[in-house]
């Protein structure tokens, strides 16, 4: 067997991903060799029920979300203004031909609901309850919608943009002021890496 | 003679009438196993419910090793984030970092130079080697045959000092740089600039390494196979069909177990394994033995594609040139790996800047023991322990 690789020939992932798009009434995107289907929210399920049983992608890699917002508590913000919204991506995979194919829906910020993939693998059980503990989205129709990682009483939801992470408020980082200077050297603002020889 | 016999008839009605007259009460019992446990491999808690000897309603408690590594990459540049996700699986984590750091360079479009990528892979499988050792001491441990540990162990330990020769540690390298490989290990002062390679010896050094790993693998199968209280043990326990395999998203080993004959080394070109010639050994039961078997099996490929990397690895620079302040470029990749314990995949959101806006970290060992309500469901006691033990998996992987 020698391999294929999916990464740098993305012909049939380009095949495999219009097709899909064409079928769940979405649209693909293929970009370093990432294939992304966008479906409507409606879609959702039906559209992870097409991938399954009519384009072989029977294995379920992982759920999770990307909280899209302008204003940001934690890391640096977007350089371009985004329409503010929660996209919940799914990746599912065919075993047989190693491809791969991301699927996405957004959610508004004020209705973070979408039906749950439960029903269709039924590994998306654990992946909904953590993105629903770390982002706050309803999974309609899953089972035990509990918390997963975080201790019951936890209030907030994490991995949001708006959740601060309380280490870097309470000390900066990067630290400059945790830098000792050397002895007998003035306090440079900033101490030199560079190979005074090269 | 015939005066103890009648006396005995007496008892015996007289038994009979007592057991119809005392109705059993046989209740529910909930058992808490965990999270400390030493078939857990870290701090996995289970509740089950148990009527005699066997549990239904088996729920598995995690989070007790939650470290927020998805939060924290958001507040970290890219070079430093490799830090963080080698301590994902502990037991294998120079693997982790591969992944991260492929994706990184595919947003930036940076080529990596081949001897890099020929290093990358010669210690992407010696942490599989050493993970899968590892898998081979602790479980047959838990069955109860404590001999293979110190065959597997020592074999190991063999393995860790020659990645920690190369990288300067054990479990955390941190050896991976975004367009390569760390160029120099612990290298020169200020003003004598030292470029050091693979330590002198390596190469030699880990092909002998790989011979005797062989050696022990073979001694391995031949305690552990002819045990038959391993084979009573596992041979159809924890039966694992093909089809619920993947759509729990179980991956690695597990699934090949269960007859899938799917390696992600085989279908993507993260690492250059299309120049190597190798064997994906799949189960035909998908039972606790099939999963061991097929680990022992994948050790000895992965000593066989280390030493055909050693003949085949060129020379050349071990880092590509990057820019000092790494910034990378506006965009969103998802690169996945096959790491010992399964698929591991980083799902990246750049928007440009130093750091991620968002990584997903996609851990093998979450959707593995996400199965496990499934396929506890109605076994015995004694064979959780079995079919946890099969599954590999480590809790840093599973909580990230």
């Amino acid at each position: 067997m020698t391999a294929s690789p999916s990464e740098t020939a993305p012909a049939p992932l380009e095949e495999l991903a219009t097709a899909l798009a064409q079928a769940v009434g979405g649209s693909a995107e293929l970009a370093h060799g990432t294939a992304k289907i966008r479906v409507n929210r409606d879609a959702w399920v039906e559209a992870a029920r097409t991938a399954r049983d009519d384009f072989g992608l029977v294995f379920f890699s992982w759920l999770s979300a990307v909280d899209w917002s302008n204003q940001v508590e934690v890391g640096d913000p977007l350089a371009q203004p985004v329409e503010e919204r929660y996209e919940v991506v799914a990746a599912l995979a065919d075993i047989s031909s190693g491809l791969i194919v991301l699927l996405s829906t957004d959610l508004a910020k004020d209705d973070p609901k979408v039906q749950s993939l439960v029903g269709v693998y039924a590994g998306a059980n654990w992946h909904e309850r953590e993105a629903h503990e770390m982002f706050g989205i309803e999974f309609v129709g899953h089972p035990q919608l509990i918390k997963l990682y975080l201790p019951d009483g936890f209030v907030g939801y994490p991995l949001r943009k708006s959740f601060p992470l309380l280490t870097r408020e309470v000390k900066p980082w990067p630290g400059k002021v945790d830098v000792e200077g050397m002895p007998g050297q003035e306090d440079e603002d900033e101490p030199s890496t560079e190979n005074p020889e090269a | 003679m015939t005066t103890r016999m009648s006396a005995d008839q007496d008892l015996v009605r007289h038994l009979s009438e007592v057991s119809v007259s005392v109705e059993l009460q046989t209740p529910d019992m909930t058992l808490n196993i965990g999270p400390q446990h030493p078939s857990t491999h870290g701090v996995l808690r289970l509740v089950a419910t148990v009527d005699g000897e066997r549990a239904f309603n088996v729920q598995p408690v995690i989070g007790y090793m939650h470290r927020g590594y998805e939060k924290l990459a958001e507040v970290r540049n890219y070079p430093q984030i490799t830090t963080l996700v080698n301590r994902i699986d502990w037991v294998s984590g120079y693997a982790n970092e591969v992944p991260f750091i492929v994706a990184a360079e595919r947003l930036l479009g940076v080529e990596v130079p081949e001897r890099a990528q020929f290093i990358r892979l010669i210690l992407t499988e010696m942490a599989r080697i050493a993970s899968h050792l590892v898998f081979n001491a602790s479980y047959p441990l838990e069955l109860g045959a404590a001999t293979p540990l110190f065959f597997a162990l020592r074999e190991r330990e063999r393995v860790l000092d020659l990645l920690e020769s190369v990288t300067g540690g054990r479990f955390h390298p941190n050896f991976n740089r975004i367009g390569g490989v760390k160029p120099a290990q612990g290298a020169g002062s200020a003003t004598r600039k030292v470029i050091q390679d693979l330590p002198k010896g390596f190469l030699a050094e880990t092909r002998a390494a790989m011979d005797k790993v062989l050696a022990t693998v073979d001694e391995l199968e031949a305690l552990v196979a002819g045990n038959e209280i391993i084979l009573a043990r596992t041979k159809g326990v924890g039966l694992l069909p093909p089809e619920i395999a993947a759509a729990y998203g179980m991956s690695g080993p597990n699934l090949r177990a269960s007859g899938v004959g799917f390696d992600l080394r085989k279908v993507s070109d993260y690492l250059p394994y299309g120049q190597f010639e190798f064997r994906v050994p799949t189960g035909a039961n998908g039972d606790c033995w099939d999963r061991w078997w097929v680990r022992l099996e994948e050790t000895r490929q992965s000593a066989s594609i280390i030493q055909q990397a050693i003949d085949a690895i060129p020379a050349g620079p071990l880092l590509a040139k990057v820019p000092k302040i790494i910034k990378i470029p506006k965009g969103e990749i998802y690169v996945r790996a096959e790491n010992p314990k399964g698929e591991m995949g980083y799902y990246l959101v750049s928007d440009g800047g130093l750091g991620p806006y968002r990584l997903k970290i996609r851990s093998a060992s979450f959707s593995n023991i996400s199965i496990l309500p499934w396929i506890l469901e109605g076994t015995l006691i004694p064979d959780i322990i079995a079919i946890m033990g099969s599954l590999d998996f480590v809790l840093g992987d599973v909580d990230r």
